[in-house]
């Protein structure tokens, strides 16, 4: 028999997950919720309901710029990153090359020093190349961002794989460039579909780099930022609520492609 | 080989089966005569193949990941940058003695230490039941997805997430609201704009990045080692204490120094969620790069005396709690 | 006849550690030749360096007369069998055979032509658009050696690509090389730590040991005749019995043991009286019996230990000094044997010795 003590620990446990999610939930839901407000001013209750800020936000100029911008900005930083991560990874894997631990510090640097002190040191940085701040310095300014994460899940990757699979394509007449393309690059594809899903995520996402690396032409990120510091509406929850829903369905897939990889 | 009907009778009536498609067109950039004498001559050598591999990674890791802290560490010695022509720049540590002679500049960083400390903790005291929730009690199979409903606010982003802590905690969010209509208060109690909504919404952004290294550390754990311990009379309090804290050490180590590090690097949400009693350094340190008091050596120095001492906190307290050098992967 | 493989002098260390010491080995075309050896032995990095993956420090490696020491493994004319078959995983089995041959860059038609030919030499053809994931592990064996085939190699090496497979299918697979490797005529090269397989499948078994040959010769030789005392261990089981040559008689030797004057096959050595040698007396060859034989070598023993193994029984028996001998005995002779004291017997024919290396004379 099942004492009523020895399941308390559990029941509680299970209670603090769910309260745990509801916290997590919680202001995000409100916030969906804030933009089918009847009014021009966000408060509760929220009392009638519609759908014109939707139609607002999808006539909205500055933000279907914006979106394309960011769009535009993700897809060259993750191509960049994926790229350059990638090559990082296969170096530090390759043998007989010294100073790997080294190389592996480096690649991870940016992951490690915090945001605001990345930003200004980029800043600097592109003053000091005399590069204009604008959309090629933000770009340069998130794939610094995104290459430790696609170091370390390509790392991860490379190092199940198995070691002889290269070699195989060597004795079959591959030379190192041909083994990487059609053998180790294809074995990495679904880490690495992964890990670009998550440096579009951390491109759209980001703001600080932005902020101290962009022009006048705003990203998503700044054109909120700006927008909630110029006053609340129920147009920024219609907006917000927007790009959560396509960046949760494009995280949502994400997840499922890593789970996919993992099970092959 | 081929086996369905459709091509089998097509095949047929030419009379010759469909020859599947093996080559990939590689052959052909390999026997080429360009490939041959640039690629394919380059990587048949040692020093070729060292070159292709390690060339554009190590360019890559010295110009952008050295690089910027390398040009922040020069800038914040010099006495003017950017340099104005007739204006001559040497060297200098004045950039650092202003930080310690301002409480000005003092106070914030302490601010930002404080914060990023409380939030750390009260994150890693809030996500562990969670994590081992996930981790132990959940079923195996049903693990992937309470862990993915706890992801659905990750993907929202630093600065939707932060503006949704306002829809709750503003004087007609919802919690104001809430207790109006249930009597309990007349008027909205202020709660934004304070160090209580600021440190809400730090704990709120970054709390994930606690989960995950605790959940895989925790998830590592073997269940025979608490059914041992159970059989050998420990009660729940006990296994706990003694085996799953212990063993846990690395999520803890590695969750904390990641929430910190991220957390002392946050810039936009203390602008919309704190006060003016809530500056924080970043926002001080952005102060030296726009506006009027444009002043970027000592910006650079302020950057660098935050890194530095946030890589110290984060390292001793990995040197306390793990025991052994780490990092924060 | 020019040798297809040929070692030259060959030593491949690695910082302090010789894991090749002057190799020097020729191998026929058209063989099936075995590196067999304990791991550690230097077999693998042999291979290794014939298939390019490992450059010797000295000395030179020819294939079909051409020095290849410095060639690197895609522009040599070998293919190896992985001992986990390196099956790539993201191929289906047609690609994995077609991957070799696109890169010598034949014409879509011809691939498909000798892919569909080694598919239907193992009986695959219904699995081509698998993949490797797909198949068991005796049927990506199988795949593993077309796709070494598939690009017509000089020398096939094989590198203990049996070890992940269960005891009833690595012995059918054993058969099946070996029809494999007669079908197509070429020259396996094949690398294994079991002295069975060596020798059920081999033309010519090369026994390394600490990085040497220790012997080299086909089948019936090495089991028969072995060189030393290693490749006497190595081989099958066997009774070592340490003697001193009295004197010879015909080809045959007369040897004391602990007193007991023995006979045997002198094996190719002129041993003097006082040579120290081991007899090599193989299980099989002893005769237990309860009553004294009339003729041929003879000690008297006890039965320590009897194991039933099916098809027959394993004694253990001891003799002279406490020397335990092996004898297997026919289910039907163990009945007669009752009694703890017996005579173990064996015809000199039988036996062959071994020179001690170790004594000084």
């Amino acid at each position: 028999m099942r004492n009523m003590f020895a399941d308390a620990p559990r029941t509680s446990l299970t209670a603090i997950y769910w309260a745990f999610l509801l916290y997590l939930l919680l202001p995000l839901t409100l916030m969906m919720a804030m933009s089918f407000k009847d009014a021009n001013f966000v408060a509760f209750p929220i009392g009638d309901w519609t759908l014109d800020w939707y139609a607002k936000v999808m006539q909205d100029k500055q933000f279907l710029e914006a979106c394309l911008y960011s769009v535009m900005i993700a897809a060259a930083s993750t191509l960049a990153a994926t790229t350059l991560g990638t090559w990082i990874a296969m170096l530090i894997v390759a043998e007989g090359i010294k100073g790997q631990v080294i190389i592996f510090a480096l690649a991870c640097l940016p992951a490690v020093v915090p945001g605001m002190i990345s930003a200004i040191s980029l800043r600097i940085f592109i003053s000091t190349i005399d590069m204009p701040t604008g959309t090629a310095a933000i770009i340069l300014g998130h794939t610094v961002h995104a290459v430790p994460f696609v170091v370390v899940m390509a790392l991860t990757r490379l190092r199940s794989m198995p070691g002889n699979l290269v070699d195989a394509a060597r004795d079959l007449g591959a030379d190192s460039i041909v083994a990487f393309f059609r053998v180790t690059l294809p074995y990495l594809g679904p880490a690495l579909v992964g890990g670009m899903i998550f440096c579009v995520l951390l491109s759209i996402d980001d703001f600080v780099r932005t902020f101290f690396l962009g022009g006048y032409r705003p990203t998503l990120p700044m054109l909120i930022f700006a927008k909630v510091q110029g006053g609340m509406s129920p147009e920024i929850n219609a907006m917000a609520t927007l790009v959560l829903v396509v960046t949760a369905a494009v995280g949502l897939y994400a997840e499922y492609m890593t789970r996919r990889a993992r099970t092959r | 080989m081929v086996s369905s009907n459709t091509t089998a009778g097509y095949a047929a009536g030419r009379g010759d089966a469909p020859v599947p498609k093996y080559s990939t067109g590689i052959a052909k950039v390999v026997n080429s005569a360009l490939y041959r004498h640039t690629l394919g001559a380059a990587v048949e050598s040692r020093i070729g193949r060292i070159i292709l591999l390690a060339g554009v990674p190590l360019v890559w890791l010295i110009m952008l990941h050295v690089g910027p802290i390398y040009q922040m560490l020069k800038i914040s010695l010099m006495s003017h940058y950017p340099v104005l022509p007739g204006v001559e720049s040497h060297f200098t540590l004045d950039n650092y003695a202003i930080f310690f002679k301002e409480s000005l500049y003092f106070t914030p960083l302490i601010k930002s230490f404080i914060f990023a400390t409380a939030a750390t903790a009260v994150t890693l005291v809030v996500v562990y039941p969670v994590a081992y929730y996930v981790a132990k009690v959940v079923k195996p199979e049903g693990r992937s997805k309470a862990l993915l409903l706890l992801l659905v606010p990750f993907w929202a982003g630093e600065l939707i997430r932060t503006f949704s802590v306002i829809m709750l905690l503003a004087n007609r969010g919802a919690v104001n609201v809430l207790l109006r209509e249930i009597g309990l208060i007349d008027r909205p109690i202020p709660m934004l704009y304070t160090s209580f909504s600021l440190g809400f919404g730090l704990v709120y952004l970054i709390c994930l990045y606690m989960l995950l290294p605790l959940y895989s550390a925790i998830e590592k754990i073997p269940g025979q080692y608490l059914d041992a311990a159970a059989d050998l009379g420990a009660g729940p309090f006990t296994r706990f204490r003694r085996i799953i804290l212990p063993l846990s050490k690395d999520g803890i180590v590695s969750g904390c120094s990641l929430v910190f590090l991220t957390c002392i690097g946050v810039f936009a949400t203390p602008m919309l969620l704190g006060g003016p009693n809530t500056v924080l350094f970043p926002e001080t340190i952005s102060g030296f790069f726009h506006g009027a008091s444009d002043k970027w050596p000592v910006g650079a120095a302020f950057a660098l005396i935050m890194l530095v001492t946030a890589l110290i906190t984060a390292g001793i307290f990995m040197r306390l709690v793990g025991g052994k050098k780490r990092s924060a992967f | 006849m020019q040798p297809v493989v040929q070692f030259d002098n060959v030593t491949k260390s690695y910082g302090k550690h010789v894991a090749v010491e002057n190799l020097n080995l020729s191998i026929e075309a058209g063989k099936f030749v075995t590196l067999l050896g304990p791991s550690g032995c230097g077999k693998s990095t042999s291979l290794r360096m014939l298939g390019g993956f490992e450059t010797p420090n000295s000395g030179r490696i020819l294939l079909g007369g051409k020095d290849v020491t410095r060639v690197p493994p895609n522009k040599r004319n070998v293919n190896i069998v992985f001992q986990d078959y390196a099956l790539f995983p993201h191929m289906s089995i047609a690609k994995n055979i077609a991957f070799g041959l696109e890169l010598k860059g034949f014409d879509n038609q011809h691939i498909h032509r000798r892919v569909s030919e080694l598919l239907e030499l193992v009986q695959l053809q219904d699995y081509a658009k698998r993949l490797p994931s797909e198949l068991s592990g005796g049927q990506r064996q199988r795949v593993a050696l077309m796709r070494a085939l598939a690009p017509d190699p000089e020398v096939l090496l094989l590198d203990e690509p049996l070890s992940a497979l269960d005891a009833k299918l690595r012995q059918q697979m054993q058969i099946e090389l070996k029809s494999i490797q007669e079908k197509t005529g070429k020259t396996f090269m094949f690398v294994t730590h079991d002295q069975e397989e060596a020798l059920t499948m081999s033309d010519t078994i090369v026994v390394m040991n600490k990085g040497r040959i220790e012997q080299m010769g086909d089948p019936n030789t090495l089991y028969g005749r072995p060189g030393s005392v290693f490749v006497a261990n190595f081989i099958g089981e066997t009774n070592l019995l340490r003697s001193t040559v009295v004197g010879t008689e015909g080809d045959q030797a007369a040897l004391n043991w602990n007193g007991v004057t023995i006979k045997a096959a002198q094996g190719g050595l002129t041993p003097k009286a006082g040579d120290h040698l081991y007899v090599v007396l193989r299980p099989e060859a002893i005769h237990c019996s309860a009553a004294e034989p009339e003729s041929g070598n003879r000690i008297k023993g006890k039965i320590r230990q009897r194991v039933f193994k099916g098809n027959h029984t394993s004694l253990s028996v001891e003799v002279g000094d406490g020397t335990m001998l092996n004898a297997l005995v026919h289910p039907a002779d163990v009945s007669q044997l009752n009694g703890e004291e017996i005579w173990v017997g064996w015809k000199p024919e039988t036996t062959t010795v071994i020179p001690d290396r170790h004594a000084h004379n």
